[in-house]
């Protein structure tokens, strides 16, 4: 690694004002895992990294609104903040079983929830769980800040369409009391590598069938995508052993998945149709 | 421009302060300017845990951190960890007991570790262990005798 520019501004217009320009070498940095990495491998060489840190105050943290309608998540919030916030466990459950099997205790100490999105490596858990809790990402610019729904940032393979200038500043995940959620990581070869593919699932029960499912798959795709066909195929149906097989076909078709050291496209595809219905079943029994 | 800077903060309880450059990492600033060299860099990408250092009381690995950031904040290393120079902590002397390593490579490690999943859980279960120590790696497989130690150590924390 070689020296560079690092800078922690505490205000927003602070930081804009540094990231000015377009060279791709200056970048914000929030827990820097990925970037150390990146840059320890010499494929990325900043000439300029601007640290949230200072911004924490404003962008680190989680709260719920008075109406318990919404959850905020600021950007520079920890994974181990949000595994250790008793309102997330008690509002959104599947976050925090997510953070069992994500990545370590170490990492999730430094690693932030706005980094995770913005690194767009398709291996990462939390956004296909994003994705089917219909977060939605609110986005500063010089320009103004927009929102937009976690699915609509990504791209492709370590691709966003996020703008240079543009700084991640919260996520914001409705609550439905009615709504059961999880996801299924699964790998092939060792328990911590990346997974071969990842299944995240949101539904309502009602009267015994599936309402308004939100199936997301990640890992063997190139970026988290939504089934769309599959969801609208599941919704109002009953969770049977017959419609389990529809489903898994659908989605299988549905999916463009490749082959790569993980595991051939044909046994993704397996693994899809069996790991969908097995989340799709679960989530019909529980209470 | 800022590529270097100093950092102040407190190093196993003693105030310290040292001039680094932007790129270096926690562990290399730790064994270049304070001779401590309990924690080492081995995989370099945060999965094996020979690294591990605590900032404001919270496990993270030493080679990902970048120095820098230490402004301000407290570190504790595994040279900090014994109560006297005669004296070991419970978990170091459960280690030693309960025969943790041959090499001794990433027992700093391990060791800081277990120190901070006994302060979250007074009495894990071998699954908890297991689940808490998946990002340190034993390349003697010492793994048996590790999750023996975490719970002898347990044991001697709670006063049995
Ligand atoms: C050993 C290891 C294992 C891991 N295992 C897993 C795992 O199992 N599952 C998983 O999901 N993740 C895992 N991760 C974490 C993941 O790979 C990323 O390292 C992490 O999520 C990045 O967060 P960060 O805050 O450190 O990002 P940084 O490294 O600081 O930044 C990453 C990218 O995001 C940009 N960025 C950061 N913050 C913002 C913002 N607020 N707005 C706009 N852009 C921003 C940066 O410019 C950079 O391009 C693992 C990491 C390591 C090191």
């Amino acid at each position: 690694m070689r020296p560079f520019d690092l800078v922690e501004p505490a205000t927003l217009e602070e930081a804009f004002h540094l990231l000015e320009g377009d060279d791709p070498a200056v970048r914000p940095i929030g827990g820097g895992t990925a970037l150390m990495l990146m840059m320890k491998e010499q494929v990325f060489r900043p000439v300029r990294l601007v640290s949230l840190r200072h911004l924490a105050p404003q962008f680190g943290a989680i709260s719920i609104d008075a109406d318990h309608r919404m959850i905020r998540f600021g950007a520079t919030t920890s994974f181990s903040e949000l595994e250790h916030s008793a309102v997330v466990a008690r509002h959104l459950p599947v976050v925090v079983r997510t953070m069992r099997t994500l990545a370590n205790v170490r990492v999730r100490n430094v690693a932030t929830l706005g980094g995770n999105l913005a690194h767009a490596d398709p291996h990462l858990d939390l956004p296909p769980v994003w994705i089917a809790l219909g977060a939605q990402i609110v986005i500063e610019n010089p320009a103004g800040p927009r929102i937009v729904p976690a699915e609509d940032i990504f791209e492709g393979y370590y691709e966003t369409n996020l703008r240079h200038d543009d700084i991640i500043r919260e996520i914001r995940v409705p609550l439905n009391a009615s709504q059961r959620a999880s996801y299924v990581k699964i790998t092939t070869r060792s328990a911590h590598d990346w997974p071969a593919l990842g299944i995240a699932v949101r539904l309502e029960m009602k009267d015994g069938l599936a309402h308004h499912p939100r199936i997301v798959l990640s890992a063997a795709t190139n970026k988290p995508t939504r089934l769309v066909r599959t969801e609208a195929l599941a919704h109002g149906q009953p969770i049977t052993p017959a419609s389990l097989r529809e489903l898994g076909e659908a989605a299988v078709s549905e999916a463009d998945i490749a082959s790569d050291s993980r595991g051939s496209a044909d046994y993704k595809k397996h693994l899809l149709r069996v790991h969908l219905g097995r989340a799709l079943h679960a989530l019909a029994l529980e209470e | 421009m800022s590529t270097e800077r100093t950092v102040r903060f407190s190093l196993n309880g003693r105030a310290v302060k040292a001039h680094v450059a932007s790129h270096e990492s926690l562990v290399q600033v730790l064994r270049d300017r304070f001779d401590l060299f309990g924690s080492r860099e081995s995989c370099g990408q945060g999965l094996c845990g020979c690294c591990t250092v605590i900032v404001d009381g919270k496990p993270v690995s030493g080679c990902l951190y970048l120095a820098s950031f230490l402004d301000g904040t407290s570190v504790q290393t595994i040279e900090g960890l014994a109560p006297a120079d005669d004296r070991l902590d419970p978990v170091q002397e459960a280690f030693i007991e309960a025969g943790a390593f041959q090499c001794g490579f990433c027992t700093p490690g391990f060791i800081l570790m277990t120190k901070h999943l006994l302060a979250e859980n007074r009495a894990p279960s071998d699954d908890d262990i297991r689940h808490y120590l998946t990002g340190n790696l034993c390349r003697c497989s010492a793994y048996p005798e590790i999750v023996a130690a975490v719970k002898l150590a347990a044991t001697k924390q709670r006063g049995g």
